[in-house]
């Protein structure tokens, strides 16, 4: 294995993991304040897909409009599923609201595919995103070299977000403990509301580069991707936004590294996500950089 | 109290006898397509009453009853294949020696497809049970993912992703009717038992049950080998009821489907997990009108096939809307015939 | 006298009953979940097919009877019980994957019900079976062929193969294909394995870089295989890339972009040049009705599942005699269906034509017939 192999596996698992870490910030942020996993989130990332992809082709938009077409879309269905199928059950045991979490997920897929058909959709991918770069024997698109930038700008807002403004202060209480976030005359449902709106306009994004790097968009495209994005939420420890890109940047490099230097192992690609998340478990029950919430929060 | 007592053990006893009569009338009245549901209803409330023993009634949020039934279903499988159907489906490469030589009975096969899934979960209880709560879910899910990965992998054993085809028939309404009956029963048991009480009380609250001397890791390991025990039973009367599995049946979706059951019937009741079965396998046959070209006042819509499950998800997230705690809340069907008795609960 | 005439329009009413009946005819299909997107595209063309011959030679309607499998075996099940056994059809088409084909033909074998399985090519479906039956070629076969053509007329020697492990399909094609490679004097220099769904392949190029070698053969359907070009041009990996009939539609080429220039691959018929009568009406029916300038091989094979069928029915005094229209149905010769000429054996296996095609600037091009 010469040096140039293993630095182009390091950039190509970074590029994998930075998109896994944008969908695991997500469902991380929603365990923060709800306890609820969210598992239609890797859905809201196929519909972020699918909007870029409406944009674009139907509408006819230039790429920059159609992300942000995608991104007020996306943000706007995960308010409105928070609304309709979460908010109802806040006092309700978190299983039920999870049951609706499945019940979201199943609805967007199989209502994409009745209306939109299951058949994938090649993803128009603007010329300048697909040049190839060759920078000292390495060699990949532009698109798998912007994901980490931009992964790393939208980490840094969010974190400004949480931790320098009156909302993410807000954010940070209620994940702490609802009811005196209530008694200080702060309305948790509108923070949650934010929450929502935040996590899904990541997926968006998330989605988007997913759409442009591998590039069709399909019905069934969220369902994997956001399993092992959730896995990475978890080895990262749940509920913390840096554990989460932590956690993606292992399973991404977990998947690529173990491919590239042990090729007969291929098979098991998909099982090392969960495997890695089972032994960091055992050693250290609440992920790497994770809070028992069992007893105290934050 | 003893009046009480015996009041329910007659109606058990009624209900049984209810539940075997039914059984008899609709194997020789109903047609094929009735029995075929009612199988899968049966095979599906032996798995739906065993997965909510742990997750229900023992409150360990368990994601691995895919897992599971893919070990019941592939023991059965491997024991009931003759020799000769052997020879002549292993596609990718051939099988050990000793997948050639294997062969039982179907009470046999059944009975080890329950004891092989009891000791995995045996074997896991220790790893699973150090973490709590959604990480628990998320141990599960990929031990139950690992399982499927595994199957597939290994084709010297399970021929792969093709699968095991030309298992013989055995499963018909009695078998899977009458083990549904007996697994019920083995689990209201169970749940009234002193093992019962101890699970529920670390459900309630563990470190409580902890320290008025429960031992909550033999609550937790007792409940989740039996519910595997029962789980890998449904999986071989599954195998012998389809006669031809493959790993891409045991994928999350698998347990995802049993987690709506027993949550919209009621997480923690029994009789809710039966509800819940006969509703989701029942009613999503039933449902299968909306994917067919509809007549509404005299206008004929266009086929929308797919429509199907559009409409059972939006009936699901409704139906946990209105009924937050699922339909039976964690009571049983005596507790609307007897006194609500508050201790119970 | 007045008796007479309503006995003689009773008789006729009878009769009139009695000579347009409608016979079912049902397909099993996943029309949601994972495989959705194929049994959408394989269903369409048993629709068309219908609608364009809805009718048998004795005045009998055929109404399809489709039920959603959601690619799930125990639905497959329920659902081929609920058509034999409620919509009372006289054959199935259908289920699109082999092991929920094999599902369908588990249950339907033992009821006597022919079943014709579109694309299903896994060479064990059909063994040991009565009643099953397919319009497509066998893995085998589509292995050799394209082992033939790249150790003959192509004179490659070594070749990478990678397998999709979590499909039936792509295991078996792979089997066939280094079997007959080997055979032909060429070397498998690596295998490497995937898992559907996945869709980063950087690892697996860098490999086949590494690994040099004259071909890659890919038997995977086309989201996979279409990652695997775009990846391998990033990294400048050149090399003759060969797949089956699942990259044989556009999306692949969609997909794929200008990755996919020069990739070959085996299919069931060519659109650019119809071989059967039956194959230009269809086209034209086609291109009429939806306005589009081509033809999924998964279409036009669902159409023949369906061509075959009706075929077999007229052939039998009673159409709906079961038993009938599965020996006629493996009596099938020479028949000029949409994706070529079929011909089915008693063990209800296909023998037909393949295809190779190469894509150029962006259009699947006809490259040469190989016959079995």
């Amino acid at each position: 294995m010469d040096v140039t192999i293993f630095m182009q596996q390091m950039v190509n698992g970074f590029s994998l993991g930075s998109m896994y870490a944008l969908i695991a910030i997500g469902y991380t942020m929603v365990y923060g304040v709800l306890r609820l996993i969210n598992f239609a989130h890797g859905d809201i990332m196929m519909v972020g897909g699918f909007l870029g992809y409406f944009g674009i082709a139907i509408l006819e938009l230039p790429f920059g409009a159609a992300v942000i077409l995608a991104i007020v879309g996306s943000a706007l269905l995960g308010m409105a599923s928070d609304r309709i199928a979460y908010r109802p059950l806040r006092s309700a045991p978190k299983i039920s609201l999870l049951i609706t979490a499945i019940g979201v997920s199943f609805f967007l897929e199989n209502a994409f595919n009745v209306f939109f058909g299951g058949v994938p959709r090649a993803f128009p991918v603007p010329a300048y995103l697909e040049v190839v770069v060759d920078f000292m024997g390495l060699t990949m698109p532009v698109s798998a070299i912007l994901v980490p930038i931009i992964t790393a700008c939208l980490l840094a807002m969010i974190l400004w977000v949480l931790y320098k403004t009156k909302y993410g202060m807000a954010i940070r209480a209620l994940a702490f403990d609802v009811g005196t976030v209530n008694l200080m005359g702060i309305d948790a449902n509108r923070i949650i509301t934010l929450v929502f709106g935040m996590g899904s306009a990541l997926a968006a994004v998330g989605g988007i580069f997913w759409a442009v790097n591998y590039p069709s968009v399909e019905p069934m495209m969220g369902v994997l991707v956001g399993l092992k994005a959730f896995a990475a939420a978890v080895v990262g420890g749940i509920g913390s936004v840096g554990g989460a890109v932590l956690g993606g940047l292992i399973i991404g490099f977990t998947e690529v590294v173990v491919i590239a230097f042990l090729p007969e192992l291929g098979g098991y690609k998909d099982a090392f996500a969960f495997i890695f998340l089972i032994l960091i478990l055992l050693f250290k029950p609440t992920g790497i950089l994770g809070i028992d919430f069992e007893k105290s929060r934050f | 109290m003893g009046i009480t007592v015996s009041k329910n053990q007659w109606m058990n006893v009624a209900m049984v006898a209810f539940a075997m009569c039914f059984i008899v009338f609709s194997s020789n009245y109903f047609d094929e397509y009735s029995v075929r549901i009612l199988n899968n209803i049966a095979i599906f409330i032996i798995l739906a009453v065993s997965y909510n023993l742990i997750n229900g009634v023992t409150g360990q949020f368990s994601l691995e009853p895919n897992g599971f039934v893919a070990i019941g279903a592939y023991v059965t499988a491997l024991l009931l294949v003759s020799p000769e159907a052997k020879q002549y489906q292993y596609a990718i490469v051939d099988p050990y020696p000793f997948v050639m030589t294997l062969h039982a009975n179907f009470v046999v096969a059944l009975l080890l497809s329950g004891i092989f899934a009891a000791l995995l979960a045996l074997a896991l209880a220790a790893p699973v049970f150090r973490v709590r709560g959604d990480y628990l879910a998320i141990v599960t899910l990929g031990f139950g993912f690992i399982i499927k990965i595994l199957a597939i992998n290994n084709p010297e054993i399970t021929n792969g992703s093709l699968g095991l085809n030309d298992i013989p028939e055995f499963s018909n309404l009695y078998w899977t009717g009458g083990i549904a009956i007996i697994a019920v029963i083995v689990i209201l048991n169970i749940v009234n038992s002193k093992f019962g009480r101890a699970m529920k009380a670390v459900r309630d609250d563990e470190d409580a049950a902890t320290a008025m001397g429960v031992n909550t890791f033999k609550a937790k390991t007792l409940a989740f080998c039996t519910s595997a025990f029962f789980e890998g039973v449904g999986g071989g009367l599954l195998a012998a009821l389809l006669t031809s599995i493959s790993p891409d049946l045991f994928d999350f979706f698998f347990t995802f489907q049993l987690l709506i059951i027993i949550v919209l019937g009621g997480l923690g009741s029994t009789t809710g997990a039966i509800i819940g079965t006969v509703l989701v396998i029942g009613g999503s046959e039933w449902m299968r009108f909306l994917d067919e070209p509809m007549h509404l006042f005299g206008y004929t819509t266009t086929a929308m096939p797919g429509m199907r499950m559009v409409v059972f998800s939006l009936i699901l997230i409704f139906i946990m809307l209105f009924a937050r705690e699922g339909i039976m809340g964690k009571r049983e069907l005596k507790d609307f015939f007897t006194s609500r008795k508050k201790g119970e609960k | 006298m007045r008796k007479l005439v309503v006995l003689a329009t009773s008789a006729a009413v009878l009769a009139s009953i009695s000579f347009a009946k409608e016979i079912n005819v049902g397909v099993v299909m996943p029309m949601s979940g994972p495989l959705a997107a194929y049994g959408q595209v394989c269903y369409e063309g048993v629709e068309f097919a219908n609608s364009l011959q809805p009718k048998l030679k004795n005045g009998d309607t055929v109404k399809l009877v489709l039920v959603d499998n959601k690619g799930d075996k125990v639905e497959t099940a329920t659902a081929t019980t609920r058509l034999i056994s409620s919509d009372k059809v006289v054959g199935i088409l259908g289920a699109l994957t082999s092991t929920n084909t094999a599902q369908v033909i588990a249950v339907a074998d033992k009821k006597q019900i022919p079943v014709i399985a579109a694309v299903a090519t896994n060479d064990k479906l059909t063994e040991q079976k009565q009643f099953a039956n397919r319009v497509c070629f066998t893995d085998s076969f589509q292995g050799a062929v394209v082992a033939n053509y790249a150790t003959k007329d192509l004179k490659l020697k070594t070749a990478v193969v990678i397998a999709d492990q979590a499909q039936v399909y792509s295991l078996g094609l792979a089997k066939a294909f280094t079997d007959a490679f080997k055979k032909a004097g060429g070397t498998i220099v690596k295998e490497i394995k995937v898992s559907s769904g996945d869709k980063d392949f950087k690892a697996v190029v860098s490999q086949i870089k590494t690994a040099n070698p004259d071909m890659i053969f890919l038997p995977l359907y086309h989201p996979e295989a279409s990652m695997i070009t775009r990846q391998a041009k990033q990294v400048g990996l050149a090399k003759p890339m060969f797949s089956g009939d699942g990259v044989a539609n556009q999306t692949f080429i969609d997909l794929g972009g200008d990755s996919v220039e020069g990739y070959m691959f085996t299919d069931f018929f060519d659109y650019s040049a119809p071989p059967t009568q039956k194959s230009k009406d269809f086209i034209a029916a086609y291109e009429a009705k939806t306005g589009k300038k081509e033809l999924n091989s998964f279409t036009a094979l669902g159409a023949d599942t369906y061509n075959v069928m009706i075929n077999a029915m007229n052939n039998c005094a009673n159409p709906s005699d079961s038993v009938c229209i599965n020996n006629e149905i493996k009596k099938t010769t020479a028949f000029e269906g949409v994706s070529g000429v079929i011909n089915i054996d008693k063990n209800g296996n296909a023998t037909r034509s393949a295809v190779i095609k190469v894509i150029t600037n962006g259009k699947a091009v006809y490259k040469s017939t190989v016959n079995p």
